[in-house]
């Protein structure tokens, strides 16, 4: 019997999309022989067996909006629909944790907590269309990262399928759990290269009774750059330290300003009242204005910044840093970016040294060398200081004109060992990721 | 377990002296016998060498040496672990870290710091204490135990309840891998490139290989602290309480358990002020802004008060402060007042189930005729039920060990695990398909292959196969080298 066969038997025909139904699928021009909805986890697992017997490849999919990071794959194979496993399989609010199939919105798991008065820590972009395995699988986070930390702070268990078809569990649904390697580190950020994610408990978190975000303006970076020192080293703890150029606040609403630092806190009333004054006396001095208070639909957008900063971006690069280097990475990356005679955008999740940045498309401008060329140095800026850079997107052509990733160096070679002993056919999104695993 | 002939032994042992120099190698017995065991004395395995390299390319040399004539090695830090994972379960070399203890380098404006493997835990913290900042993993060994140790088991402590575990402090390591190679895994950003292989190195029990710089988050001190000691008659009320405390959205710096048989120890060898009639008492810690304090200590008093709390008082200076925590730190020092050995089991379970297992732990010790304190950090449902024995009395610990295995399977019948911070090493390893299948297993395996092919690298460890030589099974209690010198108490 031919895969197409097998697999409407497995999933029911209305499940297995060929023809045009495959187009929400199409993976930067490569169509897919078809795109699979598997209604249970013993369907994602026999599934992946039968696909894995005709030695076609699998790409795993959420809600897409990270299907644009990393490498196509050169034979984008099945796509592998999760969106029909989306239940909450348990939630225990004395406990503090929940079980979720990997296929939830994040903003479907989010409602599902909030209304027992909790939340999973966790707020990165697309939060209405991303599923809970998709931000696992790309390691997403957002603004409150700053206090709350990322995938890895909060997953407690995973399950998955592996290549070879096998449902495994890792960690458990204990907050605190030795017990065995920790398969949940391994798979978070692993973009689907060496399993399908189709169950995660996570960590959770009370609602907090108040949370404000505000916005310091500063007419000079330097003076930013002193008032996050100053703000870091104060007894505030804010929950979002966000620092945006001028391109970025301007994508958000925000009054224009050279540099804009936005930081969110959260807790009780009157804790949240006083970090607000607080936060004056801590940044006034480096420079900085009035505090002002925004309204708390800017979280949404500030997750998303600065991608949104320009109607049709020619490249979008993230930059870890140290957090001390940020500014200095921010204001000379736009300076790299002139010289090229294009327009970029900034914004940093300042404390923890995550900087993502946007550069404009020009009009008249195909040619994609510029483009890569600003890239180039920008990861050349990133890696001089101990970071590392890597695009996050960018159509073809560019992708082509350099690495997506940086160099993983050493560590490396493990990781390609490690995708050799869990997908020896390299039948799991092949070529994506780091190093072309 | 000598595992080398008398000219073999020799020859290596000139080759590791030229590594490490004639100073850092043990090889006679009596040496080693410090080294035949951790905390935890019921395992014993004798190494045919010790080594201590002061840097990683020694450590590679050791380890090059090794791969070459197939001697197994482990890494072994202050020997404070309790489920003898670094034990040299299939003879071989010990790898001493207790010479690489610096702290390399603190960058307090990134708020990091680079250690190495053999610093001693609290040390870290009082290296950036005076400006501010503190380490936040704190196991109760944290005076002796080391940061390359606190890795290998992926450490937790009363504070992780807010704070997280090691693996949540951990930003990149300097590793020897198995095979000699000396790589990073992750670094000193927050976000690594590829496979978060940092993440996956902790607590992979010291058979990924040996970590030889370790990059850690340091964090500023919070402006205000406040303990809650909470008192109770009947040890049900203090684990609701526990569950009551979540349900009004407060999540505590630590909640600690401790019980009466447990009080009683602790007041007789040090008098820190628990009430001798309670059948338990929680501690609870609340950190943070000054602002807000006060008005969260009323929530948590209430819901003590309203699970049935006898009585419920706050420390009113940093001297009372100390004095409760000494109570809980020394708990386990203060068992040795009331018996002559006890086994300290690790596992946990979702908080809501506190009530339930409590009471089942102290039944099945009972059945076995045996006694139980319970100290442990309730509010991550991570127990540690201490059964106390006489090892001179026939076939008690064979009981003690039949003991802690059926409250093993309560843990996993709950949903939850067989450790929570101690690890699986050898203690355990049996354990496993109590919460894993065989297809977990597999893929725990493969990883492994693939940081370590040649299994030569703590070997015997993690896995349920009992093929190595160790003593196993109930052997006579004999103090640890360390006890008798009075270096070390078993925590």
């Amino acid at each position: 019997m031919p895969l197409l066969d097998k697999l409407r038997a497995i999933v029911g025909p209305t499940h297995v999309l060929t023809g045009v139904e495959r187009s929400p699928y199409v993976l930067e021009g490569r169509t897919p022989e078809a795109a699979v909805l598997p209604g249970s986890v013993e369907e994602v697992a026999a599934v992946v067996v039968q696909a894995a017997e005709a030695g076609v490849p699998i790409v795993p999919w959420g809600g897409g909006s990270a299907v644009g990071v990393g490498v196509p794959p050169a034979r984008a194979g099945l796509v592998l629909v999760l969106t029909r496993l989306a239940a909450v399989v348990e939630h225990e609010p004395g406990d503090l944790t929940a079980t979720a199939q990997a296929g939830i919105t994040l903003g479907a798991l989010q409602g599902a907590l909030r209304s027992r008065g909790q939340w999973l820590s966790l707020d990165p972009p697309d939060g209405a269309r991303a599923t809970l395995g998709g931000v696992l699988a790309a390691n997403a986070s957002g603004p409150r990262r700053h206090l709350y930390g990322t995938a890895r702070d909060v997953l407690i268990g995973v399950t998955v399928v592996t290549a070879d078809g096998a449902i495994v569990r890792g960690g458990g649904k204990v907050v605190k759990n030795v017990a065995g390697y920790d398969l949940p580190k391994l798979f978070i950020g692993s973009y689907g290269t060496l399993g399908v994610i189709v169950e995660a408990t996570v960590k959770l978190r009370p609602i907090p009774d108040d949370e404000r975000l505000v916005a310091v303006r500063f007419e000079r970076f330097d003076e930013a750059a002193a008032a996050l020192r100053a703000l870091l080293t104060s007894d505030l703890i804010p929950n979002a330290v966000e620092l945006l150029d001028t391109a970025s606040g301007g994508g958000l609403g925000l009054p224009l300003a050279p540099a804009t630092l936005v930081v969110g806190f959260d807790g009780l009333g009157e804790q949240v009242d006083w970090q607000v004054a607080e936060l004056a006396n801590v940044v006034v001095p480096c420079g900085g204005g009035k505090p002002v208070g925004l309204p708390s639909s800017t979280w949404e957008p500030l997750a998303a910044a600065p991608r949104d900063a320009f109607a049709a971006p020619a490249a979008i690069m993230t930059l870890s840093v140290l957090p001390a280097a940020v500014v200095d990475t921010m204001e000379q990356g736009a300076a790299t970016a002139r010289e090229h005679g294009l327009a970029s955008a900034w914004c940093a999740h300042a404390g923890v040294g995550h900087v993502t940045a946007t550069l404009r498309v020009e009009e008249h401008r195909a040619d994609p060398a510029p483009v890569a060329a600003v890239l180039e140095r920008w990861r050349a800026a990133a890696r001089a200081g101990g970071g590392h850079a890597s695009i996050t997107w960018a159509p073809l052509p560019v992708k082509e004109a350099l690495p997506v990733w940086d160099d993983a160096g050493a560590a490396g070679r493990l990781m390609q060992r490690i995708k050799a002993q869990l997908d020896p056919n390299n039948l799991l999104n092949p070529g994506r990721f780091v190093g072309g695993i | 377990m000598a595992t080398l002939t008398a000219t073999r032994k020799a020859a290596l042992r000139r080759e590791l002296e030229t590594i490490v120099g004639a100073a850092g190698v043990l090889s006679e017995p009596d040496e080693l016998l410090v080294y035949e065991s951790d905390g935890l004395t019921l395992f014993r395995a004798l190494a045919d060498f010790v080594v201590f390299p002061t840097s990683a390319e020694q450590v590679a040399a050791v380890v090059g040496m090794a791969n070459r004539e197939g001697i197994p090695f482990v890494a072994r830090g202050a020997g404070t672990g309790l489920a003898g994972g670094c034990l040299p379960a299939e003879g071989g070399l010990v790898i001493s870290m207790m010479r690489m203890n610096r702290v390399l380098e603190v960058d307090y404006e990134n708020q990091i710091a680079v250690v190495e493997p053999g610093l001693v835990n609290l040390q870290l913290s009082w290296a950036v204490g005076p400006r501010g900042f503190y380490y936040a993993p704190d196991p109760s060994s944290q005076q002796a135990c080391t940061i390359g140790g606190n890795i290998a088991t992926n450490s937790g402590g009363p504070h992780t309840l807010k704070y997280g575990v090691t693996v949540n402090h951990v930003l990149g390591l300097e590793v020897v891998l198995p095979d000699g190679e000396i790589v990073w895994l992750g670094g000193k950003t927050r976000d690594a490139l590829g496979y978060g292989l940092a993440g996956v190195f902790v607590g992979s029990e010291g058979t990924f290989g040996i970590a030889t710089k370790i990059v850690v988050r340091i964090l500023k001190k919070p402006q205000a602290v406040k303990t809650v000691l909470a008192v109770f008659d009947r040890i049900e009320q203090a684990s609701v309480a526990v569950s009551a405390i979540i349900a009004r959205g407060l999540v505590p710096a630590a909640v600690e358990m401790i019980d009466q048989l447990t009080i009683q120890a602790v007041e007789d060898a040090f008098g820190c002020g628990y009430p001798r009639d309670a059948a338990a008492a929680l501690l609870i810690e609340l950190d943070g802004l000054v602002v807000g304090m006060e008005a969260q200590a009323e929530q948590i008093v209430a819901a003590c008060r309203e699970s049935g709390a006898r009585e419920v008082r706050t420390a009113a200076n940093e001297t009372e402060r100390q004095l409760l925590w000494k109570g809980r730190k020394s708990a386990f020092g203060a068992y040795g007042r009331v018996s002559p050995a006890y086994m300290v089991m690790d596992g946990v379970i979702p908080r809501t189930r506190l009530p339930y297992v409590v009471a089942r732990v102290n039944e099945i010790v009972a059945a076995h005729g045996l006694r139980v304190g319970n100290v442990f950090h309730a509010g991550d449902g991570n127990l540690h039920p201490n059964i106390l024995y006489d090892p001179r009395k026939p076939g008690e610990e064979a009981r003690v060990v039949a003991a802690g295995a059926e409250i093993m399977k309560v843990c996993a019948e709950v949903g939850g695990s067989i450790s929570g911070e101690h690890g699986i090493g050898l203690e355990k390893a049996d354990f496993m398909p109590f919460i894993f299948s065989a297809a977990d297993l597999e893929l725990m395996r493969r990883l492994k292959e693939a940081f370590n092919p040649r299994g030569l690298c703590n070997p015997g460890k993690v896995f349920p196969t009992r093929k190595s030589c160790v003593e196993t099974g109930p052997v006579a209690y004999r103090p640890h080298a360390i006890e008798t010198q009075g270096l070390a108490q078993r925590f």
